[in-house]
């Protein structure tokens, strides 16, 4: 058996695979044309049989990001057409001329309405006219629609004219999502959008799926990645694409819970700084959910690792604003011209600036394959900093420090400012860029050590290969505490479990289920939920987190919004062998040279390590680089590092 | 001298506390106009009171918070874990629904910095339910809130929680909201301190010092951008609601070098109904309209408002006294004088300025002795040089989001029968100004219904030969089927079976149509 973990990226499609016991990393030149080329490609290098496939696609995010999905018509009650178009009615930006709203997908022309309403208790205040239903199928064979999103209001307390609609449109061939299936919960706005993505996306992911499922060998096996760190059947990401548009990012999340659960530590703040952006995320024992999530400003209610991002990169440029201020981004130099010290850019960069002090080491980017020109800096350094009437080296740190303020609030935003004390925290940080800031944050946060996980660029598809089938279900209830009854409760837990029994059957599993259950509750009155675990003492759990979160408690009532029920499939996991190879102190085998590096106000001698040589046991203090294929880390003088044995890298961060 | 990069790090870091208290206050209130529809503020201001930093969120709220601030400061003494409160909009309130609390921030026992919030809240009584009445005088809208304590020591004052729910129809969610922003400046002190504690309380008050500077400077080099010249425009406000038609604001603009005059003192006098403003929305808008003029981020504060001089001319509507009615000021005349600041300027920059919005937030209040609900529709959006406007969009002094339909239905006896675009209803012209919104309501109780609208006489105007948006439109639809329409401001009993359809502006076209 071979276990092979596929992450589709934009300029290479990443392998891990477990092969005759031992771990392997394969690289492939995307083919975005067909994605489904470059994952056959790397399947038939790797070879073997009886192969455990998990991949996480883009196919559905692209179609969304690009706008090249399905001609979708969206169905909803009448005199609720513009539903989409209205959205929750404010502007993007508060103070601009120009105002600007988000384009949905579904234009115009191609949304209807249809006279059935239910109230809030879930009755039919007007039904559902059979005539109009016809009529309307006809009309979408005529305008040769590709894929239907239905939801009507209150879908969730009676699905019924939903099923109907949907009945009526799948006999004459068209794929159809239902809001009731899709996301039953209220809020009608956040629902469609959820439905309509997914119809948008649908007849794209099932192609690309079918095509890959077709050219896989007899006794494969393949299951594809979920926003919500989970995995799933390929025939049910065919039919809910909209739970792997944000997958992307989810990968890696799940990569750092499991690798930094297998070093010891359970709760991480993870950190991917890319190129145009950083992700950040708050693990807790496990990843934190949301289902405020959104892919191009369009809103998508299902759960989804929550990740914070922030338009600091890499490749965030620097400029000086008409106050006088050094501004770091969000403009990205990107990949053409880059920074420029790639060759051809002109506008300084936070890369520029690394390397500008030394921290960056030309001879070693990228395994010393992509040529850097270090000596075309000082020109542009020098001319900026004189119009702000400090020196270049104060420049560089200056951008440094407006690029981490910035980082930094993206990482408080998701600690300090939900009731989580960073002292507590380990920051996990990989992506391209993370290695040469990540001691900077953890010092201004108070994070007391940094992780630097091994091959931190195959992060997201190791996190793949060790994620369980998770399926993810809920529903609108809207209880008063008084008729909220362990009965009822139950009741609406059963139904949600019996679905998820009878799905999870289809994915593989019979029996071994791990069943949670989860209420939303606020108080009466509040519009936010807060999710907590379901107990016979609900209140005062959903109480506690209030206070742990806000400040304070209501002798208020408690309100149940939403039932949920998260079905687990454990998957078999590989498992990692650690290091066999001891080292021990400074590692003079991994000495590639020393070199002069600026840290807190001067230059200093500093030696640069080669990660590959790096073995269990080694421990050295700060200031050192730490270069590798496809990152950099620095360590500051205030930092200490050892290797743990599996090869990560941890740096102890003085704080104060 | 102020180093660069630690402004904008220290910019980041106030402005950033600003935001968390936003977050605390809108995921624990209670009203629906602060937890779904956003209708709040939090900013810090330094021991002077003066505001240095806000988070986006309302920009009616921009100009007045600094001068409720201001009114504290200036009249109680308060302590470490005291708090005050006001909403008395003759002592820097804008009207009475909107509640501000203060707090001073003590580090090693100096006064150093304020940090405060201000919400909307669904009702403080008046003789309709939600406090935005027709009235004739502030005595009718509500409770009136001068400075006071409302915390001390930490604890919240029992009498003054008593006082406040006495006076509201719906005083469990009172308590709900008033907690809540007290909560929220409780975060905010404690982020502020730990921000003292790691830069130094001297490092902090200068550079929010010069960040107050840094704003000005940013702002000089906006309006140095504009023609030097005097520009006049003036419009008219539909009626006062207390049967006083055409009310005409005008201002005239001058601008010289880096800085600008915006005179108001040509408004008509004060009005006896409900639209009178007081003077810090003047202040209010003026700093929208330059902060759009921008076009890049300028951190909030009132270094920008230091070019620009603001005359206004006491007992006008612009400028109203004590015991005049001002519960529509805030939100329907605010509009109004954001229009005609940016016809002047229309003027001067003919290229830049678009066409005028909805200009109005279509206020739509109902309730009975159960309960209050308010929500304001969203309109057309003007067109610009080189865009039509927006459609179905909140537009200039306000940006709320609007309650779901399932989360209205579920906590109110009402059902929104139609929500929709008012197709055709955007000026017409080379570039199309946005259209309006259709939104029908069928109350299933008894309920008391005001609604203050505008726009529905004087339409919102097209620039550079586009057309005029359409005005919107009040419509009473009965059971039967018959259709009455109503005026632009009315309180009116709705019966079981009634429906109400609100029929929001056009934005104005931009531009001659040229046709072939």
């Amino acid at each position: 058996m071979v276990i092979v973990g596929v992450d589709t990226g934009g300029t290479f499609t990443d392998f891990i695979y477990l092969k005759d016991g031992k771990w392997q990393v394969l690289k492939i030149l995307s083919t975005p044309h067909n994605p489904a080329e470059a994952v056959l490609k790397g399947l038939s290098e790797i070879g073997g049989d009886e192969r455990r496939i998990t991949h996480g696609t883009t196919v559905a995010t692209n179609a969304v990001l690009e706008r090249k999905g399905a001609k979708t018509a969206f169905i909803t009650n009448r005199g609720f057409e513009d539903l989409l178009e209205i959205g929750r009615q404010n502007r993007e930006e508060l103070y601009s001329f120009r105002v600007k709203k988000v384009k949905h997908l579904v234009p115009e022309e191609l949304t209807f309405g249809l006279s059935c309403r239910l109230n809030s208790e879930g009755k039919h205040v007007e039904t559902l006219k059979e005539e109009e239903v016809e009529e309307l199928v006809e009309k979408l064979k005529s305008l040769g629609v590709e894929s239907v999103a239905v939801s009507f209001l209150f879908s969730f307390l009676d699905p019924e004219d939903e099923i109907k609609v949907k009945e009526a449109l799948e006999k004459e061939g068209f794929p159809v999502s239902i809001s009731s299936e899709i996301v039953p919960e209220f809020r009608e706005f956040e629902r469609a959008s959820t439905t309509v993505v997914n119809a948008y996306v649908m007849p794209k992911m099932k192609g690309y799926i079918e095509y890959l499922v077709k050219n896989l060998q007899s006794g494969d096996t393949l299951r594809v990645m979920q926003s919500n760190g989970g995995v799933i059947s390929p025939e049910t990401a065919a039919k809910e694409p909209v739970r792997t548009v944000l997958s992307g990012p989810a990968g890696g999340v799940v990569g750092a819970w499991k690798l930094g659960k297998l070093s010891g530590f359970e709760k991480l703040i993870t950190f991917d700084m890319g190129g145009t952006s950083t992700d950040v995320s708050l693990i807790d024992g496990r990843p934190k959910l949301s289902v405020e999530s959104k892919i191009a400003d369009l809103p998508i209610k299902v759960p989804v690792i929550e990740i914070h991002t922030v338009g600091a990169g890499g490749g965030s440029v620097a400029w000086i604003d008409r106050g006088g201020a050094l501004q770091v981004g969000p403009e990205s130099a990107g990949a053409d011209p880059g920074p420029i010290c790639y060759g051809k850019g002109e506008r300084i960069t936070v890369t520029d600036a690394n390397l500008f002090l030394g921290r960056l080491d030309p001879e070693h980017f990228l395994g010393g394959k992509m040529k850097l020109y270090p000596e075309r800096l000082r020109p542009y350094f020098e001319e900026m900093a004189k119009r702000l009437g400090i020196t270049p080296i104060e420049l560089a740190e200056g951008i440094l420090e407006v690029a981490n303020a910035k980082m930094a609030k993206a990482l408080r935003v998701i600690s300090v400012e939900r009731g989580y004390d960073p002292e507590e925290f380990t920051l996990f940080s990989f992506g391209g860029a993370g290695g040469m800031h990540a001691a900077y944050l953890a010092k201004e946060l108070s994070i007391p050590r940094v992780f630097i996980p091994k091959n931190p660029g195959i992060l997201s598809a190791l996190g793949m290969v060790l994620s369980d089938v998770v399926k993810d279900y809920s529903r609108t209830v809207m209880l008063k505490e008084e008729e909220a009854t362990a009965e009822t409760l139950e009741e609406h837990f059963r139904e949600l479990e019996e679905r998820a029994k009878r799905e999870m059957e289809r994915e593989g599993f019979e029996g071994e289920l791990l069943l949670e259950r989860h209420l939303d509750l606020r108080y009466r009155g509040q519009s936010f939920e807060i999710t907590v675990p379901y107990s016979k003492e609900f209140r005062e759990v959903f109480e506690k987190a209030h206070e742990k979160l806000y400040g304070y408690r209501h002798s208020r009532d408690v309100e149940v919004v939403n039932v949920r029920l998260r079905a687990v499939g454990i998957t078999e996991k590989p498992s990692f062998e650690p290091l066999k190879e001891c080292g021990e102190g400074f590692p003079e085998g991994a000495l590639l040279k020393c070199k002069k590096v600026f840290f807190e106000g001067e230059w200093v001698e500093t030696p640069v390590l080669d990660r590959e040589k790096l073995l269990l046991g080694h421990r050295f203090s700060g200031p050192a680089v730490v270069v590798e294929y496809s990152s950099t880390t620095v360590v500051p003088p205030f930092a200490k590092v050892r290797v743990d044995s599996f090869g990560n890298l941890l740096l102890e961060v003085e704080n104060g | 001298m102020v180093n660069p990069i630690k402004l904008e790090v220290i910019k980041n870091a106030l402005i950033s506390v600003a935001e968390e208290m936003g977050a605390v206050l809108q995921r624990t209130a209670f009203s629906p106009n602060i937890k779904e529809r956003r209708d709040f503020s939090c900013a810090i201001f330094d021991r002077h009171g003066r505001m240095v930093a806000q988070a986006a969120h309302i920009p009616v709220h921009l100009g007045s918070m600094p001068m409720s601030v201001r009114s504290i400061v200036e009249s109680l003494e308060l302590k470490e874990g005291d708090m005050a409160v006001i909403n008395d909009p003759f002592k820097g309130g804008t009207h009475l629904p909107d509640v501000t609390v203060v707090a001073p921030v003590y580090y090693g026992g100096e006064l150093l910095f304020y940090v405060a919030n201000r919400a909307h809240h669904a009702d403080v009584g008046g003789i309709t339910p939600g406090s935005m009445p027709l009235s004739t005088s502030i005595f009718q809208e509500g409770l009136v809130i001068p400075p006071v304590k409302c915390v001390e020591n930490g604890e919240v004052l029992k009498d003054f929680l008593n006082l406040l729910k006495a006076n509201t129809r719906t005083s469990e969610e009172r308590e709900g909201d008033f907690k809540a922003q007290v909560m929220a400046n409780r975060v905010g002190i404690k982020r502020l301190r730990e921000f003292l504690e790691k830069y130094g309380s001297e490092f902090l008050e200068a550079y929010s010092e010069a960040l107050l500077d840094y704003s000005e400077r940013m702002m000089r080099s906006v309006i140095s951008e504009i023609p030097d010249g005097v520009y006049t425009f003036g419009d008219f406000l539909d009626d006062d609601g207390a049967g006083r038609r055409n009310v005409r604001i005008r201002v005239v603009l001058t601008v010289k070098g880096d800085e600008a005059t915006v005179d108001f003192s040509p408004s008509d006098p004060q009005v006896r109904g409900c639209l009178n403003a007081v003077r810090s929305i003047v202040v209010s808008s003026t700093l929208y309209v330059f902060r759009c003029l921008a076009g890049e981020e300028i951190p909030t504060n009132e270094g920008i408002l230091r070019p620009i001089k603001v005359i206004t001319k006491p007992g006008t509507v612009v400028d109203a006294e004590f015991p005049a009615a001002v519960s529509g000021g805030n939100v329907e005349t605010s509009q109004r004088i954001t229009d005609v600041l940016l016809g002047a300027l229309s003027k001067a920059l003919p290229e830049r300025i678009p066409a005028a919005s909805q200009g109005t937030m279509n206020n739509l209040t109902f309730g009975n002795e159960k309960f209050t609900y308010y929500e304001t529709i969203g309109g057309g959006a003007g067109a610009g040089n080189g865009f039509d406007g927006a459609r179905a969009v909140h537009t200039h002094m306000t940006n709320t989001l609007n309650t779901p339909v399932e989360a209205l239905e579920f906590q109110f006896p009402v059902m929104v029968t139609r929500y929709g675009v008012r197709r055709g209803s955007g000026g017409d012209g080379k570039w199309r100004g946005g259209d309006g919104i259709v939104r029908e309501l069928l109350f299933l109780e008894e309920v008391d219904v005001t609604v203050v609208s505008e726009r529905r006489v004087h339409s919102p105007y097209g620039l550079n030969g586009g057309k005029p948006g359409k005005r919107g439109k009040n419509v009473l639809v009965k059971p039967e089927g018959e259709e009455v329409e109503l005026p632009a401001k009315f309180t009116r009993r709705f019966h079981p079976g009634e429906k109400l359809r609100i029929e929001t502006p056009g934005g104005g076209g931009w531009g001659r149509k040229v046709s072939f």
